[in-house]
């Protein structure tokens, strides 16, 4: 058996999970409204109501996880904002790397490499987005302006639209593409095996080997 | 052949036939109302209100004038609230008008806020956001359609003085400015035939004898620049990145899998 | 409506004085629209600028009863404008169809506001004399019109102190307005010209309510108005049978076709005859008009009569027992037998029983506090009405102590129109036939039903009991319907000829013998071998040669037909139309037939006809021209000047005489309000939204929708000294009660300059009562219980009232 290493806790897998979750019945429920042919769906505001539900647990879901796991939180979001070098060299590397699996150039990545933490910083900032624009949609639906609801509805679809293709592309990396099974199982079971941290979030790697002992 | 209504001011007396037989035709019940100090009732639209009469009391140069004003949904050509509907509940009707499929209506409210005319109306469960759109369908609402039997809209059948007309919307703009022209001949300078060209042409069209703000009514309507940026712009852009995102992953799939293919073969070769 | 519904549209110029055309009228709008988008002008005259003055090219304010000021200015100002230019008018139809010309006894005289001696509110027998032609039977005339005792150099005198100033004054209209009324309308004096007066109650709810319209009668007459197409005096009538209701005899003087009622001096049939007037011995013959002979037809009255009697008694009417005609109740001169007058009697405990049919005067009549507590006084009261009514409820309402009341009473639920078959007689005499569409709910009845059920035991009682009486006038009764049904009746109304048992064919062929019957020889004609039941009729082409609207071929109208009445007024002397744009009868022809419109009498025009055979046109009246002195009024010959019984001036601008002498003043519970405690003036109407006492209305959801409460009107000037914003509660009161309403403030009333004085209005809408489903206070609490001098119509428009917060 090889090491394994603690990628995900399991606080912050359950997040992941539940989010994950109620984003895709947002996106679905959303989705609908983008497609007149499912719109049949949407009777009687069926879908509505569905996605009412997705967004209390959309919301709720981190305000129960930040307080318990506040450090975990801070660190998180530290890492969404901080950017370098590596980073540049990362996303010119990725290219070649995604499509062919050639390794070499790419920069060694902290616990989330670049890719990763372009998404988190995205779920962040459309989490916001979604859910001001959203509760306003939600609770001043009949005091507002129609001026400020309409904006809204836009800006929750431009949100919609850059956090639904990159949700695609998170689950396609996290399911789908060849070289990402690792990845997969950081999340679903919270370890990685320490040659894939040490292959793929080197940075990270170093850290976690320094501060404790690996398990074996 | 496109139909609309001509509505006349200087032809109505607010007798208000229209506002109850609309109700009746359509199968509305009544509001509770109280008397706020005007003829005017109901306050307002409302799901159960698609029509109403609006009275404006005016002193221009000292003269009384008393201005009646049918608010109703103005069938526009283009539609703010067609383009919005994500079900399509909302519908250019084959004749022009803004027709109405309740049954897919999702409660949205983008019609609501996207009218021009500020004209849908639904009640809505605040809460739950549990909600269904209703205005005036031009009497084709489904199992109590009159246009389709060849029938005139139940308000227009009621009308006493012919302030209401329904006919091919061609007829009545020629009729509507014929009655401008005598208006102004005698001595209306401002008199005009409101929707003709109003968002692509109005299929409610009113015969006005002054500038449509003393009628209240919106001068030059638009659609929204909300509703221009989010359907023209956001949405198509919106699927444009969808599919080349799902394109772009497909592509992904199949080079990389060849690729890490070849380089495992290429590395059990070398292993064997 | 001398003229029918569809003829508006053919009028050059409509005024609408008296009436809300608009508003409580509504259909009629599609005409005067019509006749607007032809280029015709409309002028409104109403204290309150209403939706029908919303249409109006002219609107023209007015303090509510001064009809009279504002016409006889109009008729001074026509009077004036057609001795310097004649040419503008129909001076040929003024002298040759109206009384202008004609003698006026030389002992008339006018002063003071009275036209003669007045004893105990009555013009003595003397003074009325005087106010006959010279010669009462062959009266000379003055073609010139320049002899200082014909009509129209008298009521130059009489109108001349109508100057717009004075008149203007009284009426508190803009003089700029009212000299452009004037102008304006009487411009249709011209030949081929025609304007025609709408009126409702807003003219006829007055003390001197009788000489509004005397006085519409003399402006349309000197316009040459009378019997044209787009012309006439057009009543609106208040409900869509009313004019069938009157025609029928539901008023207190008159049987069935207007003829007279009996009094108890009327000792046989022609007694009753010779004293009605409506006899061959009241022929009058002007002397020195082209047109030689009068018809009189009212002299043909007799044959009415018996036929009349004939329907209603059958084999017990004969030549021997004069036809049954003691089997009439007779009327005792000194009773007012009017609605006043009956609760008057109800109050002095004098009436044991009520039958209220459709009519709900706990909210309909005046002074409601006062006729609610006379309904007290009723051993019974029956109320037949589709709803339960204020009337029917009476014992029950606010403040009433049901326990003390000892009235029995009885509902009887009624069929409402859409649920029985049977004509309505609309205000253009057309008798349209109409089915029923549903079945009456519940226990509800058709009224013939009810009616049916009810006579038949009334005459079982009446056979039982022997010593009952006028126990004959029950029991001779024919009343053999079986199974009643409308069809039945209108051939009854319509009338046989009884020696071939076929139905009579006209009134023409109506006889004073007892071979005919009819019930209303006014409908004879409605129901025929040939045609059937003409009142069905639904022939929707207008078959009149120029098309003028008359659609001759749907349903059926009185008298034979006729459409627009007075009709050979329309054409000259040659018999030719004035306006050959909208003739109403043309081509006279070598058959001796006139075309278009059913002519008043077939005869050839006055200057082809033989001596002796020159009919005049107007053949109702004994003189066969049209009166422009009105000497049958008990009020005078002329309209003049009043104030109303409660007037917010101390004195009567034009005379000494302040209200009308012959007004009707009721007694019971009727306190009079006075200008310095009760300054407004109050004046009660309808709104579009609710009908009549608000029954058929008021239990409606989508109408009570609408206008939901009670409500009253007035200007922002008054509004703002009482402190009072629109939405407010208010109380309206006066001397006889007070009324909670909603108010109104609107730009729609003005303050008036009346005499010196600032005068506002409180318009008050009188459809509101305790019963069904939107309740409030009924407007005639605070109307009086005082009447017009001829009719007794309350005076329902103008009283006096205050205003303050609720």
């Amino acid at each position: 058996m090889s090491q394994e290493v603690e990628k995900y806790s399991k606080p912050t897998r359950i997040l992941h999970w539940v989010h994950l979750v109620s984003f895709c019945i947002l996106f679905l429920t959303g989705l609908v409204l983008f497609i007149p042919q499912l719109g049949f769906l949407a009777q009687d505001s069926v879908t509505r109501v569905i996605h009412r539900i997705g967004a209390v647990v959309f919301i709720i879901a981190p305000l129960i996880y930040i307080p318990m796991n506040w450090q975990a939180t801070k660190r998180g979001i530290k890492e969404a904002f901080s950017w370098g070098a590596s980073d540049i060299g990362w996303l010119k590397a990725a290219p070649r790397y995604y499509f062919s699996g050639d390794e070499k150039d790419m920069p060694p990545q902290g616990s989330m490499n670049t890719g990763q933490r372009l998404w988190w910083l995205i779920v962040l900032v459309s989490g916001a987005i979604f859910t001001i624009t959203g509760l306003i949609m939600w609770f001043a639906k009949t005091s507002a302006p129609a001026a400020v609801l309409q904006w809204m509805v836009f800006i929750h679809d431009v949100a919609f639209i850059l956090a639904g293709t990159m949700l695609l592309l998170h689950i396609y990396l996290g399911l789908f593409h060849p070289l990402m099974n690792e990845a997969w199982k950081a999340i679903y079971k919270g370890n990685i095996s320490a040659e894939y941290a040490k292959k793929h979030h080197a940075k990270w790697y170093e850290e976690v080997a320094k501060s404790k002992e690996v398990k074996s | 052949m496109a139909k609309a209504i001509l509505y006349d001011t200087t032809k109505c007396t607010a007798c208000r036939a229209c506002q109850v037989a609309c109700k009746g035709w359509n199968e509305l019940p009544a509001e509770v109302t109280t008397n706020r100090g005007t003829y005017e009732n109901p306050a307002d639209l409302s799901p159960t209100t698609w029509l109403k009469m609006k009275f404006r009391e005016i002193e221009p140069g000292g003269k009384v004038r008393w201005l009646f004003t049918r608010r109703s949904c103005m069938h526009c050509t283009d539609a703010g609230c067609v383009k919005v509907c994500p079900s399509k509940a909302l519908y250019h009707h084959e004749l022009g008008f803004v027709a109405y499929n309740k049954d897919l209506c999702t409660g949205c409210g983008y019609c609501i806020e996207a009218c021009p005319f500020d004209v849908p109306r639904s009640d809505r469960n605040l809460l739950t956001g549990i909600a269904k759109m209703d205005k005036c369908t031009l009497c084709t609402t489904p199992g109590l359609d009159r246009i389709a039997e060849g029938w005139e809209p139940a308000c227009v059948k009621t009308c006493p003085t012919n302030a209401l007309q329904y006919d091919d919307r061609d007829k009545l703009v020629a009729e509507g400015r014929k009655r401008v022209d005598s208006l102004r001949d005698a001595g209306w300078a401002n008199a005009n035939l409101y929707g003709e060209n109003e968002l692509g042409g109005l299929h409610v069209m009113y015969v006005l004898d002054d500038h449509p703000s003393v009628y209240e009514l919106p001068v030059n309507p638009q659609i929204s620049a909300a509703t221009v940026a989010w359907q023209d712009a956001i949405q198509p852009l919106g699927w444009a990145v969808g599919g080349l995102t799902v394109l772009g992953l497909g592509l992904n799939y199949m080079v990389a899998r060849a690729n890490i293919n070849r380089e495992k073969e290429k590395k059990d070769v070398a292993g064997s | 409506m001398t003229n029918h519904w569809i003829d508006i549209r053919n009028s050059d110029c409509i005024m609408i004085i008296g009436s809300n055309a608009a508003e409580n009228h509504p259909i009629s709008f599609k005409w005067v629209t019509k006749a607007m988008e032809k280029g015709a002008k409309l002028i409104s005259v109403d204290p309150r600028f209403t939706r029908t003055s919303s249409k109006a090219d002219i609107y023209a304010p007015m303090r509510s009863g001064c009809d009279i000021a504002f016409i006889g200015g109009m008729i001074n100002y026509i009077l004036n404008d057609m001795e310097r230019n004649p040419g503008n008018y129909n001076m040929e139809y003024v002298t040759q169809y109206t009384n202008a010309a004609l003698i006026i006894n030389s002992n008339f005289e006018f002063d003071d506001g009275l036209f003669g001696e007045v004893k105990d509110g009555k013009y003595t027998t003397d003074a009325k004399n005087t106010w006959k032609y010279g010669d009462t039977k062959t009266p000379a005339a003055d073609p010139t019109l320049k002899d200082p005792n014909c009509v129209f150099q008298l009521m130059k005198k009489h109108f001349s102190r109508y100057d717009a100033d004075t008149v203007c004054n009284i009426t508190g209209t803009p003089k700029d307005t009212y000299l452009q009324v004037c102008q304006t309308y009487t411009a249709t004096g011209q030949k081929g010209k025609a304007g025609t007066i709408m009126y409702a109650m807003g003219t006829t709810q007055h003390t001197y309510g009788t000489q509004n319209i005397r006085g519409y009668a003399i402006l349309q007459l000197l316009l040459a108005n009378m019997g044209v197409s787009g012309g006439g005096i057009n009543a609106l009538r208040g409900t869509s049978n009313v004019q069938g209701s009157t025609d029928m005899c539901l008023l207190a003087h008159i049987l069935p076709g207007y003829l007279n009622v009996p009094m108890e001096s009327d000792a046989d049939l022609d007694t009753y005859i010779k004293r009605s007037g409506k006899n061959p011995d009241a022929t009058i013959t002007p002397q020195g008009l082209a047109g030689d002979k009068s018809s009189n037809w009212w002299g043909n009255s007799k044959k009415y009569v018996v036929s009349l009697l004939k329907a209603w008694y059958g084999d017990s009417a004969q030549t021997a027992n004069d036809f049954g005609f003691h089997y009439l109740p007779k009327c005792d001169p000194a009773k007012n037998y009017t609605h006043i007058g009956m609760f008057e009697a109800m109050g002095e405990g004098k009436i044991k029983g009520l039958w209220c049919w459709g009519q709900n005067p706990a909210v309909g009549g005046p002074n409601s506090n006062g006729e609610r507590e006379a309904l007290g006084n009723l051993d019974w009261l029956v109320s037949a009405d589709i709803w339960l009514n204020e009337t029917a409820e009476f014992w029950n309402r606010p403040g009433a102590d049901a326990a003390s009341i000892n009235t029995e009473v009885f509902v009887l639920p009624a069929a409402c129109s859409y649920e029985k078959e049977g004509s309505i007689s609309n205000s253009g005499r057309w008798a349209q036939w109409r089915y029923k569409a549903v079945n009456p709910p519940g226990v509800a009845l058709p009224d013939l039903e009810i009616m049916n059920l009810v006579m038949l035991k009334i005459k079982e009682l009446y056979q039982a009991d022997s010593s009952a009486p006028g126990r004959e006038a029950v029991t001779n009764l024919v009343w053999n319907y079986g199974d009643v049904n409308a069809d039945m009746v209108a051939r009854e109304v319509n009338g046989y000829d009884l020696t071939t048992g076929k139905l009579a064919a006209s009134f023409g062929s109506l006889k004073d013998d007892g071979t005919t019957s009819s019930g209303n020889w006014l409908y004879c004609n409605q129901y025929t071998e040939e045609d059937g039941n003409k009142c069905a009729r639904r022939g929707a082409v207008d078959a009149h040669p120029k098309e003028i609207g008359l659609y001759s071929n749907w349903s059926w109208c009185w008298p034979v037909n006729r459409r627009i009445i007075y009709n050979r007024a329309s054409v000259n002397l040659d018999g030719v139309p004035w306006d050959s744009e909208h003739p109403v009868i043309l081509d006279y022809d070598s058959e001796k037939k006139w075309q278009g419109d059913v002519p008043d009498g077939g005869w050839a025009p006055i200057n082809q006809a033989k001596e002796g055979e020159k009919y005049l046109p107007f053949i109702m009246k004994p003189e066969g021209i049209a009166r422009i002195w009105g000497y049958g009024r008990v009020d005078g010959p002329l309209p003049e000047v009043y104030e109303p019984w409660e007037s917010p001036l101390d004195r009567n601008l034009m005379s000494g005489t302040k209200t009308n002498p012959c007004a009707f003043i009721g007694k019971y519970r009727n306190e009079r309000s006075t200008p310095s405690e009760y300054p407004y003036v109050g004046t009660t109407y309808r709104c579009t939204e609710h009908w009549q006492t608000g029954i058929m209305t008021r239990n409606l959801p989508w109408l009570v929708e609408l206008m939901p409460e009670m409500y009253v009107e007035m200007d922002e000037v008054l509004a703002a000294e009482k402190g009072i914003t629109a939405g407010d509660k208010v109380v309206v009161y006066n001397a006889r009660g007070e009324v909670n309403a909603v108010a109104v403030v609107t730009k729609r009333f003005q303050p008036l300059q009346v005499g010196g004085k600032t005068i506002h209005h409180i318009g008050v809408l009188n459809h509101w009562g305790y019963s069904g489903m939107s309740t409030g206070d009924s407007g005639n609490i605070l109307t009086p219980h005082v009447g017009d001098a001829n009719t007794t119509i309350p005076e329902y428009k103008t009283f006096l009232c205050n205003v303050r917060r609720a």
